[in-house]
């Protein structure tokens, strides 16, 4: 039956871990292999939190002549929903778990573990089972006052439940504190100041229930996400942004009766409330902040370590049992931490969820990722299951085609859900282009309108004085430039002077200064053609620029004169005295008419 | 070679700035201007870098909500919205009841940016939108002293009207209020109406009315305008400057504006039915009568004229006067309301409507704080008017008006301070800039033509009183704008629903009771639940808490509010039955006692005696009850045993006789008051304290069921 079962197995096991990581609900049928057997079960309970934490040590015998390859962990149905995580290691190895069902007892909920090597006859084998269950213990008294303490109630087995026979096992149970309502007993049972030990127990048959019940005091925070949001949006330039939007809800026992801050104040007795938790975030997050829908929260502290920024976070009201709040935590960080390329490969690798408080409990998670613009290919990799939603677009600053959004959700999550997801995509280089390209087109956009703008004359009736005003400052800009033009070859022309000074090279020189001359009489004719023009509409400005005309004179002759005599100088017609006397009052002439050509234009 | 360097001449005459004189001239006035806009965006940015981009006070977190809810729902479930979270179990019409420009401009800004992909939030457009909107007004107002003096006065006007502090005590960031806007719509109207009397041209009276339909639709102050126009029309008839150019503007402007008012739901017939509508309306019939009378005259001799005019005259002013008298008499217009009374008269809310005279923004404006909101302008504006009147035109006939109806105004109304800020700054920008003129032409003469100084006069020491003028002139300015950073930064940018204050040593204690219990009040009582708390706290609880309370800082029913002051002034019992009636399932009240915060609700109580004893329901409860023998209001021993045995009272105190506040005085000493309370060891029968804040500023009490019978 064994071998028969293990062959309908090895065709369906493919599709058992799909149909099982898509639903979750439904199984394998499987047989209860009556050669294994427990031979020691060491188990231990924590329930000093708001978790059910158990582990079982056991040590697993095959009585029977065929090998094992896989055994069973049986649940109740109760602690089936609570279930949030489960883990079977053999050694530091992990073994596969997949949901099964046993046809003879459908009120129960079974989890088939596959051995790494099968187990041969008569051999035993020692595996550790992790489990943690949320929402299992239950306030009672449900309701309480502000001064009171807070009292739960576990409901359990004081047997390790289980298909098999067991030959040994002990139960240990670890407590918050020494106080304890009541709790219920089976010989031989123990107590020692935080915690119980039940057995051992010797000769256990498959399935046996034996009800235990331990009523306590646990003040520890009954704090659960009802949801978190996270969403992480990745940017090319170097930043990824993470927010997280949290419910928090106290589970603990509801607060009956009224809120006296005076007595919060000075009796310290408020044992279940929560006044501050911690937020582990990733050391290199900067710009955090922490709000809601009304604002900024302003209490809160962070504390930067060497590994991890620790913020205390302190909603704005203490949390009661059955209080409730909302708010909104955010940072970036660089993405070169978690982002890895090749060409255009690219891979995130984030945490699914970050650490919200100790022993956290998370109802509903949805992660959302953000990628860049024209990203293609995205592939979705996860530790352990988790519901793929329909990819959306998101549309921020600078986006065309909108960016691509990737999410997945789970239900029912703690801290041992703090693992990397993966996430694979394809970004051509190329567009990182797109953003600057646009930001450049638009200012240009706007600058050729503005331009068009101003240019632009649409009204219907011509004004003729506005015109002639347009008309004369046009020219004057003309006359500006024509003289600019003049003034720099006047520079050429000293330049020549000094040359030939030098060089005594007459012919040369001449040919040069005379073309030089040549060009400056074309713009002094340029100029006078302007002023011609510029009489027309306004006269004052005409004779300004007669003026200019009239000082221009002056300037050239005097650098005319001095060319001529550094000529005579040159071919000795003149001794060097005499071109000294000479040049004095040649070159004051020259400043003088050129500070009166700055004044002239400057109103011009 | 010495020599020969000193040869080479520098020919060129322009550096790299190769620009005409307009085009330099352009460039100065374009970076001046801009830089104003900019300056004027950035001081009213304080309070976001000192606390967070956060809504202010009261009344911006209903226009908040609302914007929220027309950016989400559209504008036809804007308009259409009843909305039931307010003035339980009245409700209240939104649509018809708001002036909708403000949320209608912000919706549109947040579409847009939207559409642009520019992902910002509707709260940060509305925390953004005051400061934005100054800016533009920086603009208009260069605009408009341009047109009434020269491009410089714009210029000086724009700078001071960027920092002045009566105007930026409404429009900092975050104080999200009609004001915001309407400051820009009341000038840029303003421009349009100077630029169509100017021109006489029916493009600038359509758009002066287009200006002015965006003043009505978005705040209440509208009236100001549609008076002043009007009075400025009469004053050209009076004075003889009535031009085809002014009945052009005028008569545009009043049919258009009137129409286009009319399709404000908020504003609907009240243009041609009340009294304050009524002298545009009187004008506009004078302006066509002026017209034709001109008309006429032109075409008979004088001695008919004459004739025709007085008879014509006589019959119709009586004909009007009775016409007026008999409508308003039958109710057709409707009678001047409160608020209107009391600008005319200060004490006329006081003495009638309490809810009126509650408001702290109605109260008159103490002179100091016109030096504290104005400074230099104060002494300025009498300058500015002088040089209106030397140069007497249209235009500056328009301003003087402005300027002596708004200053009255501001003297009777503290938030009226509001309108006479554009003014005075439009006044001292051109007084200003005048004076600067005359004296900076003296200083440049003297030094370019000494010899010529003989000549000009007998002036003495001319350039250098022009010099010492005009550094006093510098000195003033630059006083001005130390003094207006400085009222900025310490009274107006707090945004009062943060509360900050200085620790022993110096370091900065944040007080956030208010969010924390209204945060409180939305995540911890049922959907469903009504709040009962004075109205002054009635618009942050719908906005920030989410949830149905009785009245809100709309005040526009009288006797509900007084109702609620009724169960805060009354014994426990009879409180509960008021709230019994009314439904309540929770009660705020603020309490300084603990912090030293002043203005709380037991400052406030007298006011809620006063309402609570205005209406009829409510004749039981006397002012004079609550005071002591020798007329005083205390809450210690001495205290009048009505005032120690009321709710408001008893929620306020309840447990406080316990508390050590100061050390060195006894329990339940007040910090506000600065007395041991009077009355210390109560229980509270009908309610049960739900949840009191960290610094106890907030108190929430949850009212309990009525006991089971026989128990």
């Amino acid at each position: 039956m064994c071998a028969l079962t293990t062959i309908h197995r090895g065709s369906m096991r493919l599709l058992v871990c799909l149909v099982v990581a898509v639903t979750g609900v439904v199984a394998a049928q499987d047989g209860i292999n009556k050669d294994l057997i427990n031979k020691k079960i060491e188990r231990k309970l924590d329930i000093s939190s708001q978790l059910v934490k158990v582990t079982q040590k056991i040590t697993l015998e095959n009585g029977g002549p065929a090998p094992v390859r896989a055994f069973l962990v049986t649940l109740t149905q109760v602690e089936k929903d609570k279930l949030s995580y489960m883990n079977v290691q053999s050694g530091s190895s992990v073994l596969k778990v997949s949901e099964a069902q046993v046809a003879e007892h459908r009120d129960l909920a079974f989890f088939r573990v596959d051995l790494r090597d099968p187990l041969q006859p008569g051999k035993t084998a020692n595996v550790e089972v992790e489990m943690i269950m949320t929402q299992l213990l239950e306030p009672y008294p449900a309701y309480i006052q502000q001064g009171e303490k807070q009292l739960v109630r576990y409901t359990g087995n004081h047997y390790v439940l289980t298909p098999y026979t067991t030959t040994t096992q002990t139960t240990t149970v670890t407590l918050p504190s020494p106080n304890i309502e009541s709790y219920s007993r089976l010989k031989p049972t123990t107590h020692t100041d935080t915690s119980i030990t039940y057995g051992s127990y010797e000769g256990v048959a498959g399935f046996t229930v034996d009800p235990m019940t331990i009523h306590y005091e646990n003040n520890s925070p009954f704090l659960m996400v009802s949801k978190l949001e996270r969403i992480i949006e990745v940017s090319h330039w170097g930043n990824i942004a993470v927010e997280e939007t949290l419910d928090v809800l106290h589970t603990g026992a509801k607060l009956k009766g009224p809120f006296s801050r005076y007595d919060y104040q000075r009796e310290h007795n408020s044992y279940s409330s929560i006044k501050s938790f911690k937020t582990i975030i990733p050391a290199s997050a900067k710009d955090v902040y922490y709000r809601d829908e009304i604002g900024n929260i302003s209490t809160s502290h962070m504390r930067i370590q060497d590994d991890a920024v620790e913020l205390d976070l302190r909603p704005r009201f203490p949390l009661f049992g059955g209080w409730k709040t909302h708010y909104k935590i955010g940072y970036n960080v660089p993405s070169y931490e978690y982002l890895y390329s090749s060409g255009d490969e690219y891979i995130l690798k984030m945490r699914i969820l970050d650490h919200v408080f100790d022993d956290v409990t998370i109802d509903e998670l949805k992660l959302t990722v953000i990628l860049p613009e024209g990203v293609r290919n995205v592939a979705f990799e996860t530790p352990y299951p988790m519901e793929r939603l329909p990819d959306t677009v998101h549309y921020t600053y600078l986006d065309t085609v909108g960016r691509p959004v990737v999410s997945v959700t789970k239900r029912n999550l703690v801290e041992s859900h703090i693992q990397d997801f993966t996430l694979h995509y394809k970004f051509p280089a190329i567009l990182m282009l797109q953003e600057p390209l646009l930001v450049v087109i638009a200012f240009f956009i706007l600058f050729l309108t503005v331009i068009l703008y101003v240019r632009l004359d649409l009204t219907l009736s011509k004004d003729d004085a506005t015109e002639a005003k347009m008309r004369v400052s046009s020219h004057c800009e003309q006359v500006h430039t024509h003289h600019e033009k003049r003034a720099r070859l006047y520079e050429k022309l000293e330049e020549e002077i000094q040359k030939l000074k030098s060089s005594k090279d007459v012919t040369h020189s001449q040919t040069a200064t005379k073309k030089i001359q040549g060009s400056i009489r074309d713009e002094t004719q340029a100029i006078s053609d302007l002023s011609a023009k510029i009489r027309l509409d306004n006269a004052e400005y005409a004779e300004k620029v007669a003026e200019l005309q009239k000082l221009d004179k002056t300037l050239r002759e005097s650098v005319v004169q001095q060319l001529t005599n550094v000529e005579k100088l040159v071919a000795g017609k003149m001794s060097k005295q005499q071109y000294m006397d000479a040049e004095a009052p040649l070159h004051k002439k020259k400043e003088e008419a050129l500070e009166k050509i700055k004044v002239l234009l400057g109103n011009i | 070679m010495a020599k020969m360097s000193t040869s080479i001449l520098s020919y060129r005459t322009r550096g790299w700035l190769r620009m005409s004189v307009e085009k330099q001239d352009t460039l100065l006035k374009m970076a001046v201007l801009s830089l104003a806009a900019i300056l004027s965006f950035s001081c009213r940015l304080f309070s976001v870098l000192r606390f967070e981009s956060v809504i202010h006070e009261f009344d911006p977190y209903f226009n908040y909500r609302t914007t929220k809810f027309l950016a989400e729902e559209g504008f036809y479930s804007f308009h259409n919205w009843f909305d039931d979270r307010a003035w339980y179990p009245l409700g209240r019409i939104i649509g018809g009841t708001i002036y909708p420009g403000l949320m209608v401009t912000s919706a549109s800004i947040y579409h847009i940016l939207n559409w642009l992909h520019i992902t910002i939030d509707v709260r940060n457009v509305c925390v953004f939108l005051a400061p934005f909107f100054s800016s533009l007004t920086t603009i208009v107002t260069y605009h408009l002293a341009k047109e009434l003096k020269s491009p410089g006065a714009g210029l000086v006007a724009a700078v001071m009207i960027a920092i002045v502090p009566g105007y930026i005590s409404r429009s900092v960031a975050g104080s999200y209020d009609n004001e915001g806007i309407a400051i820009f719509c009341m000038l840029l109207t303003y421009y349009m109406w100077i630029k169509a009397v100017k021109t006489g041209t029916l493009f600038w009276s359509t758009m002066a009315a287009l200006a002015y339909f965006y003043m009505v639709s978005s705040w209440g102050g509208y009236v100001f305008l549609i008076n002043i126009i009007p009075l400025h029309v009469l004053i050209l008839m009076i004075t003889g400057r009535f031009s085809h150019r002014v009945y052009v503007a005028y008569s545009t402007l009043y049919v258009i504006g009137t129409i286009l008012s009319m399709q404000i739901s908020f504003v609907g017939f009240q243009p041609v039915s009340t009294s304050e509508h009524m002298g545009a309306f009187g004008v506009f019939g004078l302006c066509q009568i002026h017209a034709f009378v001109d008309y006429v005259r032109s075409r008979l001799n004088k001695a008919q004229f004459e004739v025709l005019f007085r008879a014509v005259i006589s019959t119709v002013a009586a004909t009007g006067v009775l016409v007026l008298v008999m409508l308003t008499a039958m109710g057709k217009i409707a009678p001047w309301t409160g608020r209107f009374y009391s600008l005319l008269d200060p004490s006329y809310a006081k003495n009638n409507i309490p809810i009126i005279a509650s408001v702290s923004e109605h109260q008159p404006t103490a002179w100091s704080s016109f030096y504290f909101d104005l400074q230099m302008l104060t002494f300025m504006f009498p300058v500015g008017l002088y040089f209106c009147f030397s140069n007497l035109t249209d235009e500056n006939i328009f301003i003087i008006l402005y300027g002596v109806l708004s200053i009255y105004f501001a003297g009777v109304m503290v938030r009226l301070m509001l309108v006479l800020a554009p003014v005075m700054c439009i006044l001292s920008g051109i007084a200003v800039s005048s004076m600067l003129s005359t004296y900076m032409k003296q200083i440049d003469e003297v030094k370019t033509e000494k010899k010529k100084t003989k000549f000009e006069g007998n002036y003495f020491m001319r350039s250098e009183i022009a010099t010492f003028f005009v550094c006093v002139m510098s000195v003033f300015l630059v006083m001005y704008t130390l003094h207006c950073t400085w009222v900025t930064s310490e009274a107006y940018s707090s945004p009062s629903i943060v509360l900050s204050a200085r620790g022993h040593d110096g370091s900065r204690i944040i007080f956030d009771d208010f969010r924390e219990a209204y945060y409180w009040l939305r995540h911890n009582t049922p959907q469903d639940a009504k709040v009962m708390s004075w109205w002054d706290y009635g618009y942050q609880i719908t906005a920030m808490a989410n949830r149905t309370i009785l009245v809100d800082n709309n005040t526009w029913n009288n006797t509900h509010i007084s109702r609620v002051g009724q169960a805060m002034a009354s014994t426990e019992d009879k409180a509960y039955e008021i709230m019994q009636e009314l439904d309540v399932d929770y009660v705020l009240v603020i309490f300084g006692g603990l912090t030293g915060y002043s203005s709380d609700d037991i400052n406030k109580f007298l006011w809620m005696v006063r309402i609570g004893g205005s209406t009829e329901k409510g004749t039981h409860i006397k002012e004079h009850d609550y005071y002591t023998p020798a007329g005083e209001f205390r809450v210690d021993k001495e205290g009048s045993p009505t005032l120690l045995n009321c709710l408001m009272y008893k929620m306020c105190y309840y447990r406080f006789g316990q508390v050590y506040t100061e050390g060195g005085k006894p329990p339940g000493y007040d910090r506000v008051r600065n007395v041991e309370i009077g009355n210390k060891d109560f229980e509270l029968d009908v309610l049960e304290e739900a949840y009191t804040t960290e610094h106890w500023i907030v108190r929430i009490y949850k009212v309990k069921d009525l006991p089971n019978r026989g128990a």
